[in-house]
């Protein structure tokens, strides 16, 4: 087994040194293409075994074997060479492959991984010796690939201090909690329609891997995840996890799950189970509002995404959503409609709210998990709140949070009772009529005594401002509304 | 529109008889009109009422707005006066004043005074609120800025109260007198009413009951909205400030080398200064631990303590010197709690005496200054050349300028980050004290200085358009 440790320390060191690498989300860009043609590369040597005639959709020379590896006389390209080969040869050709709507999952993703990608290393010394450490792995041994699967995903954690491109990445603490709490069983089908690294897929692929006795239950454990990811910088990170997780084929799309007419859904289009953490604040044209229902058309991407979901469960099917707390206590119009068709049609049986810093320092926003299923409409929805353990005041990159912090509401979960703390709700049940009516839908309960005020970050704090004046302006808008008809109407 | 605008406009759609519509089977208010005189009369001949002198018709003029069909204009004097109550002694009743009848204190019990009995009407005549209805809750005496409200039983009392509520502000606006503003008798009673039949002034005034559930929804809404807008140019500000320290306002540039770098070239200097005997040595301070550190920073900066990076840290005199007239300006947190140095009320202290002063606290031009006790945690730049000496209530912190920025300690000091630490060890009674210990353990953020100078530059484009917001 070639030596891990040290992975990624010995590619920052070597990156740090050239120029076009600008900060941390660029650094693991250029990793991601690297990593994903040495990945792709290992697969295509056990296809080729598999006996069938295989065709790499790779024309020879730009095969990880000709240019990426170390030549046995030791004369590899370097140098000018190399970028020029790279920039020129290499990423022209993978951009432009040949593929359409019929060709095969593993030979599309080559294309839809490059469609976007960069070289962004300016020099070809540096540029061979990050080569070689990646070569360096030895992915067709069971335990190494295990162990870098490991390596792999803690290079994606990265990912939630580098900037903005924390939004791809959801902490696996909590992407582990929601798949053993959604319960998978072999058979069924998941989906997460915004799935940026794949955290959620390769969650849930861990809770039923325990499940899987025979071949067949192996054949349906690798069919069970499905992913569609809009960008193409995560959409490479996620093929690349799961290829690692052993996945031949998998079933990624590199799509907008937002822009089909969520009217023209069928069964087919259905998931016996959806995990999910919608990005908020997306940037999306208005006019994608144009597939959804006037009533439940609104302009914040989380909440046009459950409104997918919840056109995209099956009968009987399970979700788990992660939605910040302007969904709860949001009382736009949109938000209202998106609420009355979420208690009336699915049942929200429990929401659990986590403390602000799980993403940080991506962004300091509460964030809570709604679970729903559709087995009928909403009788009781539990509500609790998770505190931050003993000993911790935020999470942050040295002390990030773990699944085992989650077993508090674990044990709440089958035995659930009302708790107080302090005189503030930790966890309390409200029927629908009570959420519905006493409430008017602000699911903002059981929330977070403010002992020391949360700063937000700017654009979050303006985000919240937006969302309360749009709630309030609803609110005041439908007062009037409503003494405008008794005006009109009723005069007696 | 307020709250208050609304309710106003819903009572004068109610009083021109556009809230609800007129039903010729209710007959007209000319009838109406008719038994509220025959009434007053008799009520006047049984003693009951006073005898007055007849107010004068109504002009076309005098009426505010035009009225359906079957309404009649009067005046208010014509169906209702203010009465005394009967003057009682011997049962202990409470006292009713405003205070106790806005719910704002416990009954005080007398044995005498002006008798009224539960659900009686009381209308204030003195004071700053005259013109005010309040319902008896209980038997009791009546306070003496109160008068009792008689209404013609003609009339739907509801109706005429709403009525009043609707010129509540007239009242206010226009009372009598100087030093103990009292009600206009003559504006009140002379106060044109528009009359509907008595049924539909029972319609009205459900219609006015179905409505107010709406308008306490409207307002609450509304002052939610107005307590955000009044919150958030502050947030906004704060969390810009704390965005600025976390290094997440400027972008890290490796050719500007690390805070690592500076701190050292800070502690050499100090070092080489202690030696040359200009600089007092100090006591180290520890090093700042993983709690105390609330978020991340970029790799080329540093956490450190307040005391470490600056070469002098001290207070102004303990001790209350002699005032002058004129001479050096005294200063303390009073003349500086708006963040900049403010001469227009400030002491003085003779020549003399501020040298003697100067020896051991002396601000100069650049300097930082820091309040310290009362309202703890102001920063203050010296602007100024001319000299000035402190109180104990200021400290004053002198630092190597070329090294770090005296804006960005403004910044520094002024964000979430050390405001909350001040917050926390401002400790005492009375007024508060945040002690200088206190102060040099200050955890603070510490960028290159390229960097600091690039974050009080974006800050100082970003800062005022917060102002903006309100």
């Amino acid at each position: 087994m070639s030596n891990l440790t040290g992975f990624v320390k010995r590619l920052r060191d070597i990156m740090r040194n050239d120029a076009g690498i600008n900060g941390d989300a660029q650094r693991i860009e250029q990793i991601a293409w690297l990593l994903f043609l040495k990945v792709y590369d290992t697969k295509e040597r056990d296809w080729e075994l598999d006996g069938e005639e295989y065709q790499s959709v790779i024309p020879e020379a730009c095969r990880w074997g000709s240019w990426a590896a170390e030549a046995p006389s030791g004369a590899a390209m370097t140098g000018d060479k190399l970028l020029n080969f790279v920039n020129n040869t290499l990423f022209p050709t993978l951009k432009t492959l040949p593929v359409d709507a019929s060709s095969p999952v593993r030979n599309a993703i080559v294309q839809a991984t490059f469609a976007d990608a960069n070289n962004y290393m300016k020099d070809g010394v540096l540029l061979r010796q990050v080569i070689n450490v990646i070569d360096g792995l030895n992915l067709d041994d069971y335990e190494e690939s295990h162990a870098f699967g490991e390596i792999y995903e803690s290079i994606l954690k990265e990912l939630q201090s580098a900037g903005s491109s924390g939004e791809f990445y959801t902490p696996r603490a909590v992407t582990d909690f929601m798949a053993r709490m959604i319960r998978p069983r072999i058979g069924e089908h998941m989906a997460d329609f915004a799935c940026g690294t794949g955290g959620f897929l390769t969650s849930w692929m861990k809770e039923l891997q325990k499940q899987v006795q025979s071949t067949a239950d192996a054949r349906k454990y690798g069919e069970s995840v499905f992913g569609i990811e809009k960008k193409q910088f995560p959409y490479m990170l996620c093929v690349t996890n799961l290829l690692l997780h052993d996945l031949d084929v998998p079933r990624v799309y590199h799509e907008n799950a937002l822009l089909r007419d969520v009217l023209d859904y069928t069964e087919d289009d259905r998931f016996d189970v959806i995990l999910m953490n919608p990005p908020y604040g997306g940037s999306e044209k208005a006019d994608v509002k144009n597939h959804f229902p006037a009533d439940l058309a609104s302009s914040e991407t989380a909440d046009l995404f459950l409104s997918v979901i919840m056109y995209r469960l099956a009968k009987n099917g399970r979700a788990a959503v992660i939605l910040p707390d302007g969904f709860l206590f949001g009382t736009d119009n949109a938000k209202l409609n998106i609420k009355r068709k979420l208690l009336g049609e699915f049942n929200l049986h429990t929401v659990i709210r986590m403390p602000g810093s799980v993403f940080s320092p991506y962004t300091s926003i509460t964030t809570n998990i709604l679970f729903f299923d559709r087995t009928g409409p909403t009788w009781e929805t539990w509500f609790y709140r998770l505190d931050m353990p003993e000993g911790y005041k935020h999470f942050s990159k040295t002390k990030p949070m773990k699944l085992e912090h989650f077993t508090p509401a674990m044990e709440w979960w089958n035995d659930r009772r009302e708790l107080s703390v302090d005189g503030f709700d930790k966890a309390r049940r409200f029927t629908a009529r009570q959420l519905a009516e006493d409430l008017k839908y602000n699911l903002d309960q059981c929330g977070y005594p403010h002992e020391e005020e949360e700063i937000l970050a700017p654009l979050d704090l303006i985000r919240r401002y937006e969302e309360e004046r749009s709630s309030l302006n609803a609110e005041i808008d439908r007062v009037l509304a409503e003494i405008t008809a008794i005006l009109e109407g009723g005069a007696s | 529109m307020t709250p208050q605008a609304l309710k106003h406009s819903i009572l004068q759609l109610a009083l021109q008889g556009r809230l609800v519509e007129q039903r010729p089977e209710e007959g007209t208010a000319k009838a109406l009109y008719r038994q509220i005189r025959e009434e007053k009369r008799r009520l006047i001949r049984e003693g009951k009422l006073k005898k007055e002198k007849p107010l004068p018709e109504i002009t076309e003029e005098e009426t505010p707005f035009e009225i359906p069909e079957g309404w009649i204009w009067a005046r208010f004097g014509e169906m209702s006066q203010l009465l005394d109550g009967k003057k009682m002694q011997g049962a202990s009743h409470p006292y009713l004043d405003a205070k106790y009848l806005r719910g704002k204190s416990d009954a005080a019990f007398v044995t005498s005074g002006k008798f009224v009995s539960t659900g009686t009407r009381v209308i204030l005549v003195d004071g700053e609120n005259s013109g005010e209805v309040f319902y008896v809750p209980k038997d009791g005496y009546m306070g003496s800025t109160f008068k009792v409200l008689y209404n013609s039983s003609s009339m739907f009392e509801p109706y005429v109260l709403y009525f009043l509520f609707y010129h509540r502000r007239d009242y206010r606006n226009n009372k009598k007198g100087s030093a103990i503003p009292h009600l206009n008798k003559s504006l009140f009673f002379n106060m044109p009413v528009p009359i509907p039949p008595l049924a539909e002034q029972q319609r009205i005034c459900a219609k006015i009951e179905e409505l107010l559930p709406y308008i306490g929804r409207y307002e609450q809404a509304w002052n939610r909205m107005e307590d955000f807008h009044q919150k958030f140019p502050a947030d906004m500000r704060k969390s810009l400030l704390q965005w600025a320290i976390q290094g997440k306002l400027t972008e890290q540039r490796p050719e500007e080398g690390t805070a690592e770098e500076l701190y050292r070239q800070i502690q050499e200097e100090k070092q080489r200064l202690i030696q040359e005997r200009k600089l007092k040595k100090e006591r180290p301070l520890p090093e700042v631990t993983e709690e105390e550190k609330p978020f991340e920073i970029p790799e080329s900066w540093i956490w450190c303590r307040l005391g470490t990076v600056l070469h002098k840290l001290t207070d102004g005199t303990h001790a209350t010197p002699k005032y002058t007239a004129r001479g050096v300006p005294f200063l303390s947190v009073k003349d500086m709690s708006s963040g900049k140095l403010n001469y227009s009320n400030c002491k003085y202290i003779s020549e003399q005496d501020h040298q003697e002063l100067s020896a051991r606290c002396n601000p100069e031009y650049g300097d930082l200054l820091l309040t310290k006790i009362g309202t703890t945690g102001i920063p203050v730049i010296v602007d100024t050349n001319q000299p000035f000496s402190l109180f104990v209530s200021v400290a004053l912190l002198k630092f190597n300028q070329d090294l770090i920025l005296n804006k960005y300690l403004q910044i520094l000091i002024n964000s979430p980050l050390v405001q909350v630490q001040a917050a926390k060890n401002t400790r005492g009674v009375g007024n508060k004290n945040w002690v200088m210990r206190d102060i040099a353990n200050t955890v603070i953020v510490l960028p290159p200085l390229a960097e600091q100078k690039r974050i009080v530059s974006k800050l100082e484009e970003l800062l005022p358009l917060c102002g903006q917001l309100k």
